[in-house]
């Protein structure tokens, strides 16, 4: 239990109305999007500027209580659960965009500002953030960079790190430091800026953060590809990027996905196909055209049995709805979903998928492959109920060989979502106890005493 | 353990949310308080903990849950389909049955609306001392500071004089003349009746004009929203059973009030308590028909056949979505196909059509504070299409937009859409 006078104090610091404790309010940030995590806070405090953020910390470093930042609790990881109680330290309130300037391609942003929101602001200025995490209506800058969010653009554009120029930060000590800055170059001695960047909250709080931006692009073409095999589509994605097509986005839907899809919402997908692949190619128009016409070229080369173009941007937008819809079914069709983010090497997309099919025997149980194939980084979402403790626990035996199959195939046990709680157990699987032991001694640099978004990362 | 009867009713919904929170992006509440609780995927995951047992009905829990426009944007967008009006309203039901209505929804639902003649005795009471509330402008009052707790400053529209169930006859031939080709039952709704009878004489201009009979049978109620939806569902059953009552030998039954056609249509949604009930309101709602869903659904009527009043010639005109419309009945295309058709009238759409205006019935009450920072990004909205006047179809709508139009100093009137057609 966090002390009266604490409350008290947090009160003087950001104003009483800023400071939750009702019950009903600590148990409504108890959770995010994760299902199996969840444990409540002992304050909710809504900060609105630096300052009061840097005297929070100030406070709970003081106090030794733990603080756990979260801006829209879209995590898929348990990243912005309390899990040891505490201070959750919210900024949704701090949602200003400070500054979008067209001349240098950057934007400064509070940590609050929901990436759709940005979206659409920029949108009116030409310019986008390439970095497009699929929880964009409700995830926030600030959770944005300390995940290194990721969704289906990073084949052509990459990640988050790739667009943080500088950021402002109060550590956990309740100083204000700035990192990086607002040039597209800078090796201003140790690149500290990205030890921040997917450090999931642990080493201090983003208060501020100045972005790289891109032009938008003036044409946009949408291909589908299809396959009776799925391992065809995984050499379809190498094959066109060898042959110098850049697409946009490449993502892939299977049999399961297609025919649910097909149920919901019925749109001519080809219902017999073993997995389809979406394209998107953006740029010039006069490029698009050209790379259109060479994915056609090159899927229909290497085994698609039928390759589409969208004739217009309506059509292209009832592929893309698809896609969108894929998350809908899976999680229509069970209680419990584990949605994975496993990622590998490109080239192992096929004997990835065959793992998971031959996992899903091996356990019976439901899993269904829908992703990024562009960038090797696939969602194999395991279809269970957390109440039913015998299917349940199969379900955790696959996915755990799920993961360990593909650090196997040289991937990683997560490519956008970070390991949170959720992946914690899987870390030893894939780090060297040195790095471990790294990652620690940096932790306990910024944080001496372990209040920062503790029990997180690390067992 | 507490009797949990029109929760476990409701369990199912309330599990298909996944907690992604997708539901904050499109919340009116959320976006201005961002408070987790303010959200669908907040209020949904306290309603599941209260039917595990691990949470109750508290004060807060009750201010939680009333704190729902139940405009279900976020019902349209969740990527888990999870009907979050049905959880809202579900746990508002469970805490009338737990706790009973507070005192004054208690005298107002069950005293005043529920009887629709006590309720026209208290209006037409209440209009006796309109005097007291300074004219704003036209037929709109301003509620003076010393109501504040009413109204807080708002403008509301006058009284009519005389109510449109004291003007209209029961039955109303057509007027050509002939054998009628259908009979429909006109369900006038609150609004309409007490504040703006011309519209219901409109309605039934309009019909008995092309050749349909129309009765208005005066055993109708109050068509239940504002009761049902603030979790009142024994008195909502008897609105219901005494509105299915006064529409018998229709083909069909017509309401031009969004919110009106919706709550009537939805009498087997929310309500049911057995399979007789659930089969009799299923029935009744297939006969019932927005105005605007009718004529062009229904009657089929040609865009040459709408013609425009002359007094809105070379008027630009915008559209503003009702929730009850556009997300509870999915009307979307008819209105604008009636507006596209008005010749002499240009149409603009605006950015944010189908963003709620804030009313919600007596969410307004209590949040008028939200409601207004709610309606003012609507204003906006209106305000970048440049159009003369702001057209829609549900009389609630129309006084949240009028309130709104005119605390912004914005030159826009606002219609409802039959007035616009001769």
């Amino acid at each position: 239990m966090i002390k009266e006078s604490v409350i008290a104090e947090l009160q003087k610091i950001v104003g009483k109305e800023n400071v939750k404790t009702e019950k009903e309010t600590l148990k409504a940030y108890s959770y995010d999007g994760t299902t199996s995590w969840e444990h409540e806070p002992d304050v909710v405090v809504f900060p609105t500027t630096t300052k009061e953020i840097s005297e929070i910390m100030k406070l709970a470093n003081k106090e030794k209580i733990p603080v756990t930042p979260r801006g829209g609790g879209t995590n898929v990881s348990g990243g912005s659960i309390p899990i040891m109680g505490g201070i959750i330290l919210c900024t949704t309130k701090m949602n200003k965009i400070l500054k979008i300037d067209k001349e240098n391609l950057t934007a400064t942003v509070e940590p609050g500002v929901v990436l759709q929101d940005l979206t659409i602001r920029l949108g009116k200025e030409g310019l986008f953030f390439p970095p497009d995490p699929q929880s964009f209506l409700g995830a926030t800058m600030g959770g944005i960079i300390a995940e290194n969010a990721g969704g289906p653009a990073c084949v052509k554009y990459g990640v988050t790190k790739q667009y943080i120029l500088g950021v402002e930060v109060v550590l956990p000590t309740g100083e204000i430091v700035n990192l990086g800055g607002r040039t597209l170059k800078n090796v201003v001695g140790y690149d500290l800026l990205h030890i921040f960047i997917s450090s999931e909250g642990t080493l201090g709080v983003i208060t501020k953060a100045e972005l790289k931006l891109n032009p938008l692009p003036q044409a946009r073409k949408t291909i589908m590809g299809v396959y009776d095999d799925v391992a065809k589509a995984g050499e379809n994605v190498f094959r066109i990027l060898e042959n110098g097509v850049i697409p946009g986005k490449i993502e892939l839907l299977d049999n399961w996905v297609i025919n649910r899809i097909e149920e919901m919402m019925p749109m001519g997908l080809p219902k017999d196909a073993d997995a389809v692949l979406l394209f998107e190619v953006d740029g010039i128009p006069e490029a698009v055209e050209k790379e259109t016409q060479k994915i056609v070229e090159i899927a229909k080369k290497y085994g698609a049995t039928d390759v589409r173009v969208a004739p217009d941007q309506a059509e292209a937008d009832k592929y893309w709805t698809a896609r969108k819809a894929g998350f809908a079914a899976v999680f229509g069709k069970a209680k419990t979903v584990f949605a994975e983010d496993v990622t590998v090497p490109r080239g192992q997309i096929p004997a990835l998928i065959n793992k998971c099919k031959e996992l899903a025997k091996k356990y019976n149980v439901e899993i269904v492959v829908l992703g990024h194939a562009g960038d090797g980084n696939l969602h194999p979402a395991i279809l269970t109920d957390i109440n039913n403790k015998e299917h349940y626990d199969r379900a955790v035996k696959a996915m755990d060989e799920i993961i360990e199959g593909a650090v196997d195939l040289g991937g990683v046990l997560s490519g956008e979502h970070g390991i949170g709680l959720e992946k914690q157990r899987f870390l030893k699987r894939q780090l060297e106890p040195a790095v471990i032991d790294m990652m620690k001694k940096i932790k306990a640099l910024f944080d001496p005493n372990n209040i920062m978004n503790p029990g997180k990362i690390w067992e | 353990m507490e009797d949990l009867k029109e929760l476990k009713k409701i369990e199912q919904y309330a599990d298909q949310c996944m907690k992604c929170g997708f539901c904050s992006f499109f919340c009116p509440v959320y976006q201005e308080e961002k408070e987790e609780t303010a959200v669908a995927r907040g209020k949904n995951y306290l309603t599941k903990l209260v039917l595990k047992g691990e949470q109750e009905f508290t004060p807060k829990m009750g201010e939680i849950i009333g704190k729902c426009l139940l405009c279900k944007r976020c019902v349209a967008m969740c990527p888990a389909k999870t009907q979050i009006d049905r959880v809202v309203v579900g746990a508002r039901a469970q805490m009338v049955r737990n706790k009973g209505l507070p005192f004054i929804k208690n005298f107002a639902f069950r005293k005043v609306m529920a009887n629709r003649k006590a309720f026209g005795r208290y209006v037409k009471l209440a209009s006796k001392f309109q005097w007291l509330m300074p004219k704003t402008e036209g037929k709109v009052r301003h509620l003076p500071d010393f109501l504040k707790a009413l109204g807080q400053g708002r403008n509301i529209p006058e009284i009519a004089k005389v109510f449109l169930r004291d003007k209209v006859k029961r039955v109303n031939k057509p007027q050509n003349g002939k054998e009628p080709k259908m009979r429909v039952g006109y369900f006038m709704g609150c609004a309409t009746d007490f504040i703006y009878p011309e519209l219901g004489e409109k309605v039934i201009d309009f019909l008995t004009k092309r050749g349909i009979e129309v009765i208005v049978p005066e055993e109708q109620s109050c068509c239940g929203a504002a009761i049902y939806f603030s979790g009142d569902f024994e008195t909502g059953r008897m609105l219901a059973e005494q509105n299915i009552k006064a529409f018998q030998d229709v083909d069909y039954i017509v309401t031009a009030c969004g919110t009106c056609s919706s709550t009537l249509k939805d009498y087997q949604k929310y309500l049911p308590d057995n399979e007789d009930q659930k089969k009799r309101y299923e029935a009744f709602e297939k006969k019932i028909k927005d105005m605007t869903e009718f004529v062009i659904d229904v009657l089929k009527i040609p865009p040459e056949e709408f013609k425009l009043k002359k007094e809105f010639e070379g008027k630009t005109a915008t559209w503003h979505d009702p929730c009850h419309l556009i997300r509870y009945q999915n009307i979307k295309d008819q209105p604008r196909a009636i507006l596209k058709a008005l010749k002499g009238l240009k149409y603009v759409e605006m950015p944010n059509a189908d963003l709620c205006c804030g009313m919600g019935g007596s969410f307004s009450v209590y949040h008028y504070d939200i409601t207004k920072k709610i309606a003012d990004k609507k204003m906006d909205g209106i305000k970048a299409t440049g159009a003369d006047i702001v057209v829609t179809a549900c009389p609630g709508c129309m006084i949240n937009l009028i309130d709104n139009t005119l605390r912004s100093k914005m030159p826009q009137k606002v219609y409802h859409l039959l007035e616009l057609v001769e």
